[in-house]
């Protein structure tokens, strides 16, 4: 039996704050980069903080709470690719999960 | 520095663990483009093989196990890190479903050792979080370790093995239940000890391990060898009446903690 038959002749409803919390945390491992001896989260704070600082280097607290210093413009570079591509593809997904309503 | 997974099967007389970690190990080939070795025992090895690991790992299966459905040979476990022929080692579990390449993010991780601390269980996100017991710790899951060859991660499976030689002990300390010898609770003990009573945050996988749990079932949406897609029926309990509810996944890594559910998914 095929999953459309099974779901048809089972009477089941599509459940979407199921799929919205299934893609959340799909996504939220995307956004995790390792980075010069640190582990980093591709969010909008840290992304905006390197941004607006003109240093070469800065130093940061990581995931696991270690200061770090890290050269500042390869790590915007690299959270700002992860980012971009995350939520790029989060949002195709989140588009077509919409349809399913 | 070599990388590879290590897998454990011994075949228990309901399942076909071997079975289970040639499909895993195919997947993990396709999906991380990495090797796999396997340790097991000369009775779970088939006769004539199809499948052709990087390595194969002779070891004695402890039957000393029960689990409500027969004997689990989950013991050993603590070997990994003396048997891996690799620098670094992703340690699974033969029933977790590999889909993406996200694994390989655990070899780029500041850290010699790591686990998942968090689950998350597909149509049921507000599942609570299992603890040792009430009055313990929050379980840590062999499910996915990843470990290098280090002092500090040869000191974790050296207390894997005192952890399963005092299972008893731990039990009554930590008030669990100690019928049932589980690699989760050892290892959650053992990574507290190593790191001298501490639980240091860069042992932690930081994304959820995703269970499909119980009331829960999943159908591949396509017949092909590298499927990714899934379709999630959970029978959902409300006012003493079950409603079937769905949903899809893709591309997701999930475990599979029933264990016939695993073998019709890689049938």
């Amino acid at each position: 039996m095929d999953t459309k038959t099974l779901l048809t002749e089972a009477k089941a409803r599509f459940n979407h704050n199921s799929a919205k919390a299934q893609l959340k945390d799909k996504y939220d491992s995307k956004f995790i980069v390792a980075d010069q001896n640190g582990l980093w989260r591709a969010n909008l704070e840290t992304i905006n903080f390197l941004n607006s600082s003109k240093d070469k280097e800065v130093i940061l607290i990581d995931n696991f709470n270690n200061p770090v210093k890290v050269d500042r413009k390869l790590l915007l570079t690299k959270l700002h690719d992860t980012y971009t591509i995350a939520m790029e593809e989060w949002y195709n997904e989140w588009t077509e999960l919409e349809t399913n309503r | 520095m070599s990388k590879g997974v290590l897998l454990f099967a011994f075949n228990s007389p309901k399942y076909n663990y071997y079975d289970m970690a040639v499909a895993t190990a195919k997947r993990i080939n396709h999906f991380l483009g990495l090797p796999v070795t396997l340790v097991t025992d000369e009775h779970s090895q088939p006769n004539n093989p199809t499948y052709q690991f990087d390595k194969i790992v002779i070891a004695k299966a402890d039957k000393s196990n029960r689990r409500d459905w027969g004997i689990w040979i989950n013991k050993g476990r603590y070997r990994a890190y003396e048997l891996s022929p690799y620098d670094e080692t992703i340690l699974l579990d033969t029933d977790y479903m590999v889909n993406s390449d996200r694994l390989l993010k655990l070899f780029d991780m500041p850290t010699d050792f790591c686990c998942h601390d968090t689950t998350s269980f597909l149509m049921h996100p507000t599942a609570a979080q299992e603890m040792l017991s009430v009055y313990s710790f929050k379980t840590l899951w062999a499910t996915v370790v990843m470990f290098k060859k280090t002092n500090r991660a040869k000191q974790i499976f050296e207390c894997l093995e005192m952890v399963q030689n005092n299972f008893d002990h731990y039990a009554n300390i930590h008030g669990f239940i100690s019928s049932t010898f589980r690699n989760d609770y050892a290892l959650t003990l053992a990574t507290r000890i190593a790191n001298g009573h501490t639980a240091p945050i860069e042992d932690v996988i930081p994304w959820n391990l995703v269970h499909v749990g119980k009331n829960t079932s999943v159908y591949k949406n396509t017949d092909t060898e590298f499927n990714t897609e899934y379709t999630v029926l959970f029978d959902n309990w409300t006012k003493g009446k079950i409603r079937k509810e769905y949903t899809t996944i893709k591309d997701t890594d999930f475990h599979v903690m029933n264990k016939d559910i695993f073998m019709e998914l890689i049938a």
